[in-house]
């Protein structure tokens, strides 16, 4: 039996005066189960291989490699298929052209993906978005399949179409399938897969060596078998002439869900979460209620839920209670700072690197130096590790620090990928 | 007197009235949704403590439901005061988000036409200390309570519940027969004193046996009516007016209080209740109160009219009898004689005026009939109402 919990973590002490109401939710799931078992629906898995010529004879046999630790793990049962990318997107698996661009996993088509996966040469160029829109494609032509999932592995920057196309292509297979991409190597750029990764709610890495892509695949198709849960909305309602500021996912990574709103009524809106496996997620939202109340009173921010299909399964209230004691409205609630902090920690991180990329030292100094400070602070160990490589720091307390001169391509990247990644607060 | 007074059961029973959870004794917040849950005064006297703070500002507020599990029954809840919308079984407003008062914080009853009390928490206070308990058998009789509860205590508001509970109780009970004039007044001046002596046992029930340094302690203001004679009695600052359809306003009670006593001495209102330590009342129900006696006053009205029973939550912004004359002729007008809308009206005002203090108001209708004489008990008389907390909005 699937079981969802909220847990709201806020000071609802306001000053008069005061409106804006901040609030940490932190959604859990319990018993999710199976991709494709405890859902109405089945589950459906593509695995995605750049097999461009920039990967050569090396890279595709790891991809070959990794492909096949992937459909290792996929369930019997399980519709798949692969797609090789190049310049254009090839389903190399099934491969019979049938209506179907899915086969159900058995030993029969796991040995007849195998033998496809051996086929595997590099040709070509890169562009990602044709591999999207036919994954998104293939995943439609089995209406049974409600819980579509793909990884996607390049190796290089997406060269043969415009960033245009590729948002209309990306477009055309958002709702229909949630994507993990990973890069292998040094070529791709960080920003291009994380756009991606965000436009199709999964996450996004680096594989520094091709050796390391068949245990990485492996790991994440193992994650995808097992979020039972097909898909779930987050539902904030507030009250009538209130503003939702915005709704971040703030753990186990940073994630702006605000643009991702759709009505449910005048009064709440829908923020899709993909599925879910046994696992905790933290929401930050942020209210403006309309006016401040007299001291004394109280209301409710708002409600946030959590909805599968129509069903809300689980509830937290934010509260506003409206005093005049100092000693509580001052209180800045622990939960609120930290993500606070971890929020401007990846901002931090990204516009120092990009500074640095540019040229302008000034900016990366102070950007990084800031982010050297906020990783102290919030006891984020893996973004100070990381940004170590990047930049000597000086006094962490204080953010001061110097940039390295030879930093390793990987290590820049590695701190890139890293900064969205959330540390939880500390008890 | 016991089955009248069950009504008050879904009122302080153990199961949130929101969401229909079991709470803990000693909770005073839902564990599944949050909400207020009321107080108990039952379990009190029997020495749980009522904690005093309000919710923790930040613990985790928990909430689990199995995915699949059926829609929990929700009791139907009078709709937003603040705007009409619906209120969530979660005791938030699904429009405005203001949280509905909990049944004790805001209650309203009309045991009978033309009798009629609401209590509310105003806005300023964070709980209701004031209570009220009326009955009436729709003949003439009626037992009309409102108590204050004194602040400094941690446990006031449990006090002042069950001293209006206890002697509403008393003065539902028996009849005064076939007595008439001089005779009925001195048997209602009796009833009107054995209520008071029961309530503050009451109150002395409901204090903890460590609690020395500052005992519950509460008002009493108490009216036994057998239509067209009254009798009032009052420990403490809450009042009782005659507001006739004719004639002038008239203020029934002397506060026990220091501008109360200036008053009765001769000083003017105004200037007696602007001074210093004017509010500081000098009689309470309580136990470290040295003389919890009533002071009586009997009244038999020559004409149509409404008695009204208040905390000084009302009469505060409206003290003069002139003055609360004008605002309660107001509210009734309004609501076109009709005693519940009416104090609910008197109570919005008093909230419009800043709503300081809790507010409690009770009204009803005399010098209509002829006057009831029965022989028996109201509770048995046919067609007897009575309900305490019970919300009929
Ligand atoms: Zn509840
Ligand atoms: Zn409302």
């Amino acid at each position: 039996m699937t079981e969802f919990s909220a847990a709201v973590y806020q000071n609802e002490y306001l000053a008069g005066g005061s409106t804006d109401v901040h609030a940490i939710v932190t959604v859990e799931c319990r018993g999710a189960g199976q991709a494709g078992q405890t859902s109405a629906g089945d589950a459906g898995e593509i695995v995605i291989v750049d097999t461009s010529a920039s990967m050569g004879w090396p890279g595709v046999r790891a991809a070959q490699a990794a492909a096949a630790a992937a459909l290792d793990q996929v369930i019997d049962g399980t519709w798949f298929s692969l797609i090789a990318g190049t310049h254009q997107a090839r389903l190399v698996f099934p491969f019979d052209g049938g209506p179907m661009g899915m086969a159900q996993m058995s030993p029969q088509t796991r040995s007849l993906a195998r033998q496809a996966i051996g086929y595997l040469a590099p040709d070509g160029g890169t562009a990602m978005g044709t591999w999207l829109e036919l994954a998104a494609r293939v995943v439609q032509s089995v209406p049974s399949v409600t819980q579509a999932h793909a990884i996607l592995l390049t190796d290089g920057k997406n060269q043969h179409e415009t960033p245009a196309e590729l948002d209309q292509r990306m477009a055309r297979a958002a709702g229909h399938i949630q994507v993990d991409c990973r890069g292998v190597g040094s070529s791709w750029e960080v920003g291009e897969l994380r756009r991606i990764a965000q436009t199709l709610m999964g996450s996004v890495d680096l594989i520094p060596r091709p050796d390391q892509m068949a245990a990485e695949f492996a790991t994440l198709m193992r994650q995808a078998m097992s979020r039972g849960v097909a898909s779930a909305d987050l539902r904030v309602w507030v009250p009538q002439g209130a503003q939702v500021l915005f709704v971040r996912q703030v753990a186990p990574s940073v994630e702006d869900l605000s643009a991702r709103r759709r009505e449910v009524n005048a009064l709440t809106g829908a923020y899709p979460t993909g599925s879910w496996g046994d696992e905790s997620r933290d929401y930050h939202v942020a209210v403006r209620l309309p006016a401040s109340r007299a001291v004394g009173q109280e209301q409710l921010a708002a409600r946030v839920q959590l909805a599968v299909g129509d069903q809300v399964v689980t509830q937290g209230l934010v509260k506003a209670l409206w005093s005049d004691d100092s000693s509580l409205t001052a209180r800045i609630n622990p939960e609120v700072a930290h993500y606070t902090g971890q929020t401007e920690l990846a901002e931090a991180i990204q516009d120092g690197l990009a500074a640095r990329a540019a040229g302008d030292d000034r900016t990366a100094t102070a950007k990084l130096g800031r982010a050297a400070q906020l990783a102290a602070e919030t006891g984020n160990e893996e973004v100070t590790s990381k940004l170590r490589k990047v930049v000597d720091i000086e006094e962490p307390a204080t953010g001061k620090v110097r940039l390295r001169k030879n930093v390793d391509k990987l290590d820049e990247m590695a701190l890139d990928t890293t900064s969205t990644k959330t540390s939880r607060v500390r008890k | 007197m016991d089955d009248a007074v069950s009504a008050v059961d879904g009122v302080v029973g153990r199961e949130c009235g929101t969401c229909g959870t079991v709470a803990g004794p000693a909770d005073r917040f839902c564990e599944h949704c949050g909400a207020d849950l009321p107080t108990d005064g039952r379990a009190t006297s029997s020495g749980v403590a009522v904690p005093a703070d309000p919710a923790p500002p930040e613990g985790p507020d928990t909430a689990t439901a199995p995915m699949l599990a059926p829609a929990r029954r929700q009791p139907p809840r009078p709709p937003c005061r603040e705007c009409g919308g619906a209120v969530d079984s979660d005791g938030y407003c699904t429009q405005c988000g203001a949280k509905a008062p909990s049944e004790r914080d805001h209650f309203a009853v009309a045991p009978a036409p033309g009798v009629a009390a609401v209590s509310d928490r105003g806005l300023r206070h964070h709980r209701n200390e004031d209570a009220a308990a009326v009955l009436a058998d729709g003949a003439g009789r009626a037992a009309l309570v409102v108590c204050d509860g004194v602040s400094t205590s941690v446990s006031s508001d449990v006090a002042s519940l069950a001293a209006a509970r206890a002697a509403a109780d008393v003065l539902g009970t028996g009849s005064v027969g076939l007595a008439e004039g001089s005779a009925r007044i001195a048997a209602l001046g009796v009833r009107v004193t054995q209520a008071a002596a029961a309530a503050a046992a009451a109150v002395a029930a409901a204090t903890p046996d460590d609690d020395a340094e500052s005992p519950p302690s509460c008002t009493f203001v108490a009216a036994a009516v057998q239509d067209p004679v009254v009798v009032v009695g009052v420990v403490g600052d809450s009042r009782a007016y005659w507001l006739p359809d004719v004639g002038e306003p008239l203020l029934l009670t002397i506060d026990d209080s220091v501008a109360g006593q200036q008053i009765a001495a001769g000083r003017p209102r105004a200037e007696a209740e602007a001074g210093p330590q004017a509010h500081a009342i000098t009689r309470w129900l309580g136990v470290d109160s040295p003389d919890q006696t009533p002071r009586l006053t009997p009244l038999e009205v020559d004409g149509p009219g409404w008695l009204l029973l208040c905390s000084d939550g009302l009469w505060n912004y409206c003290s003069e009898p002139a003055a609360l004359g004008e605002v309660a002729a107001g509210a009734l007008g309004g609501a076109g004689g009709d005693p519940l809308t009416a104090a609910s009206a008197l109570v919005d005002w008093a909230n419009d005026q800043g709503g300081h203090d809790n507010i409690t108001v009770v009204l009803a209708r005399l010098g209509g009939a002829t006057g009831a004489t029965g022989t028996t008990g109201m509770a048995s008389v046919a067609g007897t109402a009575s309900a305490e907390g019970t919300d009929q909005r």
